[in-house]
């Protein structure tokens, strides 16, 4: 379908200027809140270049109420998958600033949600891609990645504009109840109580180097 | 008839013939090499297969002592489009034209050929290449009417769940239940297409073959401009081009007599144009004749001198730049004196009640007040993509907690500079306008020198207006409306350029073409067209846009291109034509 192409896609052809910041907090029971914010409000007059066109690179432009519709719709089919609760959406159309709440009783729960909810409304052939796993926890050890799905579109935009690619950020924070022994990506910070871990990388880094944002966090036991 | 021309055999259809007389300069072009311009996908996408590998034009048997006559019309029920040319060698055209099979034919002394979409006729030596294509909403209208009238549902209605993903299997057992011998909606649409496609087809050979009559028979100011020695030749029919405007269907119906009445004042208004090829320049001379009431009016207009003030405004090394003058309250006055008594022979009670309006309307309006708060000279410029200033929302952290919140800071992005601006002799009417906006939204605010409405365009960029010296400018150039509003001063147009200006009448136009396409953001360009954009930013060349004499029967406009390249004119025009293809399409 390709609105949710464009909606998934406008994000990443648009990392010149992109900040995007997904925020994940465990708790010890498994259940948590996973947070993802995409903000374009620096890239305003690109987007809305962009939505005042009929169609781009062969592809039909969303308007503004066809991009909210798909995300009520995303909203509404993900909150009536098993685990998931409190979803909740909010879109700013004024500065491009996209907030997604999810509330999940365990990590496997909300993978499996935000996998069937893409695959219904993507409906797209490589289907395996969005399928694969990104993330998983044991209780002790959380591991995150990127997804091939997102990985391999990512490697086949071209560096057009590279000095300004190189202006935009995507921040991953997990946040848990206990302690953090140790992390597996060595750009990782952790907060002073060693709670929460936070994992800054810039778009074109990410682009020229998806691994960045892999990491394997460990809680002390 | 056919004696040896081939601009003999563009069908009466045709409304638009470009000419190309000069074919020397496409021996030299291999096909493979001419078929890659985009603009020829439009004519020979059936002609060419891997078999012209290393053929050129001159081996095709194409007669390059007479002239190729690229042809587009389109009547109220079919588009036909085409082209004619004068053949030396057949059995070497068909090596190279070798999708065509030949058709019973029914014309004298010609031969006819079929491809799957295009037909040849060759009678002479002489060839033509036609494509009839049935109006597609009219296939349409014709298929409905048929569809419904059986009985059918709507073809679009499917009943079901439209978001229901049925298997192939699935599909293929529905297809089968369906009854064969009744034709589904596509199919009837299709046969519909192909019947009217051959009626329309023998029309055009009916009108060409057996009544002699083509363009060049009909049309004197075509067999005119034919005998042009220049290298090439444009031609477009105007007024047939106003018989078959759609939105006039309701004034041709409804009020046959004022119909007339108007086709009447299109009458004979018709664009030519010669195409001169240079060493070093391009130029594109064309005439727009037009009937004596419609002459009159645009004289009217024309009759309106260009106000300097503006030459302030436009930077002599402008990347590019138009100036617009005319003469509204004489072309109003004008048109009020030739119009308003078309309309009032009408007996139409609506169209009574609007004459009426207009007679009011002119009696009680303070005219002079309107005309003079705009004049009628406008200008325009493309200043190249700056950054522009605006404001953005970016997350901060707490290194404690990595909470975060939002905060709304400076931004800059880029877009392209434009500037518009045109003569009023009322700054008192765009003041109060402005001074009344202001009231309404915080987003309008006065400075000493211009106004700035912020977050104009795009919902972030702001738009400044200038309002000085008999000129309201609007512009998205800060640079211009903070440091420059009272013009360029010694940068702006030289004496030189003002005069050329003056003498260019209503219309004139500058781009420094390499710098446009230096500046032209290609962010938005589709991928086949930025390698193009990309080679045009090798070449350095300008071209320039002046209207000249208006006469009651015509008006004289003229297309310069001038280029600084050892590439030959022919290869530059064929580019050129392919940029203005790629860009309009």
């Amino acid at each position: 379908m390709k609105i949710t192409y464009i909606l998934f896609l406008l994000p990443l052809l648009l990392s010149s200027c992109i900040e995007i910041i997904d925020d994940l907090s465990i708790h010890s029971d498994g259940t948590g809140t996973f947070k993802y914010s995409i903000n374009l409000s620096s890239s305003k007059l690109k987007v809305n270049s962009i939505l005042s066109l009929d169609s781009l690179d062969g592809k039909k432009v969303p308007d503004l109420a066809e991009i909210e519709a798909k995300i009520t719709e995303f909203k509404n089919l993900l909150s009536q998958e098993p685990g998931i609760s409190m979803v909740k959406t909010d879109f700013n159309t004024s500065d491009f600033i996209l907030k997604i709440s999810i509330d999940f009783n365990s990590i496997s729960q909300l993978q499996s949600g935000i996998k069937s909810v893409l695959i219904r409304l993507s409906k797209d052939k490589d289907q395996y891609a969005i399928e694969e796993d990104w993330i998983s926890w044991d209780g002790k050890t959380l591991n995150r990645e990127i997804p091939s799905a997102v990985t391999s579109k990512v490697k086949s935009f071209e560096y057009s504009e590279i000095d300004l690619l190189k202006s935009g950020m995507y921040t991953s924070i997990t946040r848990f109840d206990k302690p953090i022994l140790k992390t597996s990506n060595s750009n990782c910070k952790l907060n002073p109580s060693r709670t929460a871990s936070m994992l800054q990388v810039n778009t074109f880094d990410l682009k020229l180097n998806n691994s960045l944002i892999e990491n394997a966090i460990t809680l002390t036991p | 008839m056919f004696g040896q021309k081939s601009e003999l055999m563009i069908p009466q259809e045709a409304v638009t013939v470009f000419s190309i007389n000069n074919l020397d300069l496409l021996k030299k072009i291999g096909v493979d090499q001419l078929i890659s311009y985009d603009f020829m996908n439009e004519i020979h996408q059936e002609l060419f297969d891997g078999s012209t590998d290393n053929k050129s034009l001159k081996d095709a048997g194409i007669d390059f002592d007479q002239r190729l006559n690229i042809f587009y019309g389109k009547t109220q029920n079919m588009e036909v489009s085409g082209f004619t040319f004068g053949i030396t060698d057949q059995a070497a055209l068909f090596s190279v034209f070798d999708d065509f099979d030949p058709l019973p034919s029914e014309i004298n002394g010609a031969k006819a050929y079929g491809s799957f979409f295009n037909n040849l006729v060759i009678k002479n030596n002489n060839g033509l290449l036609i494509r009839v294509e049935p109006i597609e909403s009219y296939v349409s209208s014709m298929t409905d009417s048929i569809w419904f009238s059986r009985g059918n549902l709507s073809p679009y209605y499917q009943g079901f769940d439209q978001n229901e993903a049925f298997s192939d299997d699935e599909l293929m057992s529905q297809d089968i239940s369906y009854e064969l011998l009744e034709k589904n909606y596509n199919e009837l649409r299709d046969s519909i297409q192909y019947v009217l496609q051959h009626q329309y087809l023998s029309e055009v050979f009916k009108g060409l073959f057996q009544e002699g009559k083509s363009l060049y028979s009909l049309s004197q100011p075509f067999r005119e401009v034919l005998i042009h020695p220049v290298a090439g030749v444009f031609y477009m029919d105007n007024e047939r081009n106003f018989d078959r405007a759609k939105n006039l269907w309701y004034l041709k119906s409804v009020l046959p007599s004022l119909y007339l009445d108007i086709q009447e004042l299109y009458q004979g208004n018709i664009i030519t144009g010669d195409l001169v090829l240079g060493a070093q320049s391009i130029d594109f001379n064309i005439t727009a004749s037009y009937s004596e009431p419609l002459g009159s009016i645009y004289l009217e207009m024309n009759d309106a001198k260009f106000d300097k003030r503006i030459a302030k405004y436009i930077k002599e090394d402008q990347s590019a730049f138009f100036t617009y003058t005319i003469n509204l309250e004489h072309a109003y006055n004008k048109a009020y004196e030739i119009v308003l008594p078309l309309l009032e022979k009408e007996k139409n009670i609506d169209l009574s009640m609007n004459v009426l309006t207009l007679k009011l309307a002119n009696a009680f309006i303070n005219k002079d007040a309107v005309f003079d708060a705009y004049k009628g000279c406008m200008f325009g410029t493309f200043n190249g993509v700056k950054k522009v200033k605006t404001r953005k929302i970016e997350f901060f952290y707490n290194e404690d907690t990595f909470e975060y919140g939002e905060r709304e800071t400076d931004a800059e992005e880029e877009m392209p500079i434009f500037t518009l601006g045109f003569t009023t002799g009322r700054p008192d009417v765009p003041e109060l306008i402005l001074a009344h906006l202001s009231t309404i939204t915080s987003n309008f605010e006065k400075t000493p020198n211009y106004w700035v409405y912020n977050k104009a365009i795009f919902d972030a960029a702001p738009l400044y207006m200038i309002n000085t010296d008999g000129l309201f400018i609007l512009t998205n150039d800060e640079d211009l409306a903070k440091n420059h509003a009272d013009g360029y001063g010694k940068a702006g147009l030289s004496n030189k350029t003002l005069k050329t200006i003056k003498k260019a009448g209503s219309m004139s136009g500058f781009a420094n073409l390499k710098a446009v396409a230096n500046q032209f953001p290609t962010d938005f360009l589709l991928p086949e067209q930025v390698p193009l954009m990309e080679s045009l930013r090798g070449k350095s060349g300008t071209m320039s846009l002046r209207s000249g004499k208006t006469t009651p029967r015509n008006t004289e406009i003229s297309l310069s291109y001038g280029f600084e390249s050892s590439e030959d004119s022919g290869k530059h025009l064929l580019d050129m034509l392919n940029t203005l293809y790629l860009l309009t399409k």
